[in-house]
């Protein structure tokens, strides 16, 4: 039954390759190939809860020879929120592109986003991991410039030049990796892997490269341009999933092979930073002039708090309370996830409804739209994190554990972002509900609503009520598999 | 003594490629910044030979100083400025001189360390002691196409994805109006005998340096001069074989791990005997797309009527479901 | 052998280093790419200097196939960003 995990890469490549030559069809193919992922993720998570995290031995070679790709909790819940996200977008995607040749070029790229995001998650050699990370940010990049104007091309350009150069830093880490120890697997890597100059400096490395990938203050500047000048359905898989996933790795190395390299220190260092980023993303929010960039910039901000669990996972002692925040951790990344790609799907809605997104002239859209109005406030309080949303509970878990940690000083910092967040939220609200004549037409349950719906719906109720269960699936089936 | 002519040898070489690198980045004109580039291409070839990795040296010759060189070259005339000129600070300036020393001076001591606490065999032992049964003996082809195969399957990938964007993103370039006889006439030689070589190339991947990335460049050489010396000759091509052209590289590598992991459970799994021959197949395959993705990126977009299909389906439909949309 | 893998590897962090300095220094996509492009290069030569085993010996073929695996990367990433730089100017034009 491994098999799913070859098949969850291997048919949105297919879909790709054959919506290429045979692009008349392309919107089905790719809707179809979509559904047969998510089924096979489901397959794969399903098969992680029950006789936990497996393996693939890619050519049956003996693992460090051949590459593995591995599933664990933490992997395959990911990769089913990579999913659905991605299936909500491409039902999104197939009727936001009204042009027929724009289409076609958009679904074979997109479904190599898929492969690049699956086979990421999924990977567990360092070189593929490279690899991964290319195909990520080069089919990430193509599908930020089929916006096609002056904006999305500078954008696109920058994110090319950042992201090549955070590849080449994370390789330069792996080739020292391989100089020192040998080996490119990750779960051989964990065990032989000890304090020493070669190690720090490799991972530093890695790190770096990583972070930019990740786009954690100060390196977040590509980020907003790239995310906001986007296609909408785009917009929602870079903010939601591309971004997260370099944490994905990050967290990866830092918790699960790197460990005695750690340094309390470093951690803190990029706790620090992603309590500056939950500020300042927060407040260039609260400034953006447009939807879009205001939606970026929350990411920065939501980003950040990853950071923030990382100096606690480091100082709390192994046991319930280091999964606990672990746990939150996965919780605050999947609720942003839904809601964020919610968020932006609408915003898409909104453009194309009223020809723009500008903020201040919002008013009457909440009469025009109130659908799209509906899931936007939706998404807010999981971005805010009010109950019952998923981050509400990651954000308390958040604060109980910085308390355990003897780490009082990230609380008013969660505070803060919080407030900010209640901030940039309502004064979208309050545009939209002010009085004015943006839209002429009122649409009602429009089939372009429906994803966005069901995606902060996702974010809101059912993480809210429905995480009991991910409690005890992290705590007991994490960790990385060994060979 | 011949090691000490070997030391100097190697000392003169490294420092020829530094002086190269830091020419390259820092002069002004952006033409002589790609001339140097490619010699640079150049020399590092040597030095693969040097270091004993042949299999790079040809690829780097190729693709490395080749292609990019051409595409370089080709991209220069599209923009307005030649100037390369840094807007930084001199705080700015001085600020990245000292990150860039310091991370020089750690990473190198990172790698002293590294080299002293390694065993010195790394992973070349698992390889030859596998390699009998990989299907090829050359053990860089038998590390790419058996041992890591899914790397390359997913750089195939990476290339595919470039070369859409590329066709994507703008209209081929226009061809030159002057035809040239003596490039024809060196062309009339010139390319069979690229062709013959590409193809020498893929065959003999599998027991001497060579393989399908270096052959699929070759092959994409073959077609720009081709164009070069004859500029309408792409006119007459099928499109549709063209896309087609694009993807079987990969399609056939995921077929045949598809199948393998049908008969030995395992993806890319190939069962021993047949090995060889797989590799070869793939190869094939991989060596026509990376060419025709090669030759497409040259040509800097879209032939002539890439998307026509389309566009006559997309007025058919669009009149019908666009009514009364705002857009 | 130490000794050359040293020396190649050193080579290889000198070439990152500049590639890196002038990716940071420059802002423009030509110089900036051929910057990346020699920053590369860079990682690529660390990986076949320890790859090295004597004038005798065949070098380990692991990081021979990864480096043809980043020169093609490498490759395409630069033709995509010239294409990119290039629809750019086009529109700039317009």
């Amino acid at each position: 039954m491994s098999d799913a995990i070859i098949w969850v890469i291997m048919i949105p490549l297919l879909g790709s390759l054959i919506s290429l030559t045979w692009s008349r069809y392309a919107s089905f193919i790719a809707i179809t190939s979509n559904m047969l992922a998510l089924a096979a993720s489901i397959i794969i998570v399903r098969q992680v809860y029950q006789s936990g995290p497996f393996i693939h031995q890619l050519g049956s070679w003996q693992t460090g020879l051949g590459i593995s790709l591995r599933a664990d909790a933490l992997s395959s819940i990911l990769l089913v929120m990579s999913m659905s996200v991605i299936s909500a977008a491409t039902f999104y995607a197939s009727t936001y592109f009204t042009d027929a040749v724009k289409r076609a070029r958009f679904w074979p790229l997109w479904l190599m986003l898929v492969v690049a995001l699956n086979a990421l998650l999924l990977s567990g050699d360092l070189f593929n991991l490279y690899v991964t990370l290319e195909l990520l940010g080069l089919s990430a990049i193509a599908l930020t410039a089929l916006s096609d104007n002056r904006a999305a091309l500078q954008a696109a350009i920058r994110y090319l030049s950042i992201g090549l150069l955070g590849s080449l830093v994370f390789l330069a880490g792996v080739a020292l990796v391989y100089t020192g120890y040998g080996t490119l697997d990750l779960a051989t890597l964990s065990n032989v892997v000890q304090a020493s100059p070669l190690s720090q400096v490799a991972f530093g490395l890695m790190t770096a490269g990583l972070l930019i990938k990740s786009a954690l203050f100060p390196l977040h500047f590509w980020l907003p341009s790239a995310h906001a000048s986007a296609p909408a359905p785009v917009s929602a898989a870079l903010s939601a999933l591309v971004v997260k996933v370099a944490v994905y790795i990050l967290l990866r190395l830092w918790i699960d092979v790197f460990d005695p390299v750690l340094t309390p220190f470093s951690a803190m260092l990029l706790g620090m930073l992603g309590a500056i980023a939950v500020i300042w993303g927060s407040w260039q929010a609260l400034q953006a002039q447009r939807l879009k960039l205001m939606a970026a910039y929350s990411t920065v901000a939501q980003i950040g708090y990853l950071f923030i669990f990382l100096p606690l996972i480091v100082a709390l002692p192994d046991g319930p309370l280091k999964d606990a925040a672990y746990t939150a951790l996965l919780l605050m990344a999947l609720t942003h996830g839904f809601a964020k790609s919610a968020f932006f799907l609408s915003a898409g809605v909104i453009q194309q409804y009223c020809g723009h997104d500008r903020i201040a002239e919002l008013g009457g859209t909440a009469r025009a739209l109130p659908l799209t109005i509906f899931v936007i406030a939706l998404s807010g309080v999981a971005l805010i994190g009010l109950p019952p949303s998923g981050s509400f509970l990651g954000k308390w878990h958040l604060i109980s554990s910085s308390l355990h940690a003897g780490q009082w000083w990230w609380v008013p910092v969660i505070a803060a972002g919080s407030i900010l967040a209640t901030a940039y939220v309502f004064r979208i609200l309050g545009h939209a509900f002010a009085p004015g004549e943006g839209v002429d037409q009122v649409l009602k349950w429009g089939r372009e609503e429906i994803p966005a719906l069901i995606l902060a719906l996702l974010a809101t109720l059912i993480l809210g009520f429905g995480s009991a269960g991910l409690w005890d699936f992290v705590s007991q089936h994490n960790g990385f598999p060994g060979g | 003594m011949i090691e000490i002519l070997w030391f100097i040898f190697d000392i003169m070489l490294v420092l020829l490629l530094l002086a190269l690198a830091w020419t390259t980045c820092s002069t002004q004109d952006v033409m002589r910044a790609v001339t140097l580039f490619i010699a640079m291409g150049l020399l590092l070839a040597v030095i693969w030979a040097r270091l004993k990795a042949p299999d790079l040296a040809l690829a780097e010759a190729v693709i490395g100083a080749g292609i990019s060189g051409a595409l370089l070259l080709s991209a220069i005339k599209d923009y307005p400025s030649n100037l390369m000129v840094s807007h930084r600070s001199p705080v700015m300036r001085g600020m990245i001189n000292i990150f860039t020393i310091a991370l020089t001076i750690l990473m190198s001591w990172a790698v002293w360390h590294g080299i002293e606490m390694s065993d010195g065999k790394r992973l070349s032992e698992q390889v030859a002691s596998q390699l009998s049964i990989s299907g090829v003996s050359n053990p860089v082809t038998a590390v790419l196409l058996n041992f890591r195969a899914y790397d390359t399957l997913l750089e195939l990938a990476v290339v595919l994805t470039a070369v859409l964007t590329v066709l994507i993103l703008n209209e081929k370039r226009a061809d030159h109006k002057v035809i040239s006889p003596l490039l024809q006439g060196m062309t009339r030689w010139l390319v069979p005998l690229l062709v013959i070589t590409s193809g020498y190339l893929l065959w003999v991947g599998a027991h001497a340096p060579g393989g399908a990335f270096q052959a699929g460049a070759m092959l994409a050489a073959a077609m720009i001069l081709l164009q070069l010396a004859y500029p309408s000759i792409h006119q007459g091509f099928n499109l549709y074989l063209l896309r087609l052209l694009l993807v079987i590289g990969i399609l056939i590598f995921v077929l045949v791990g598809l199948w393998m992991m049908l008969l030995n459970d395992d993806f890319l799994a190939y069962s021993p005997a047949w090995a060889g021959s797989l590799i070869l197949i793939i190869e094939t395959a991989a060596t026509l797309s990376i060419a025709t993705a090669l030759t497409l990126a040259y040509l800097g977009g879209r032939p002539t009527g890439w998307e026509n299909g389309l566009k006559k389906s997309a007025s058919h439909k669009d009149s019908h479901t666009d009514n009364g949309r705002v857009k | 052998m130490i000794s050359e893998q040293l020396l190649y590897s050193l080579a290889g962090i000198g070439l990152f280093a500049i590639g890196l300095r002038a990716t940071l220094l420059h802002h423009m996509l030509l110089p900036r790419l051929l910057a990346l492009n020699v920053c590369g290069a860079g990682v690529f030569l660390i990986f076949i200097a320890i790859a090295y085993a004597g004038v005798e010996n065949m070098a380990d073929p692991v990081p021979q196939a990864l480096v043809l695996t980043g020169i093609v990367v490498a490759v395409s990433a630069t033709a995509m960003a010239l294409a990119l730089g290039r629809r750019l100017e086009a529109l700039k034009d317009e």
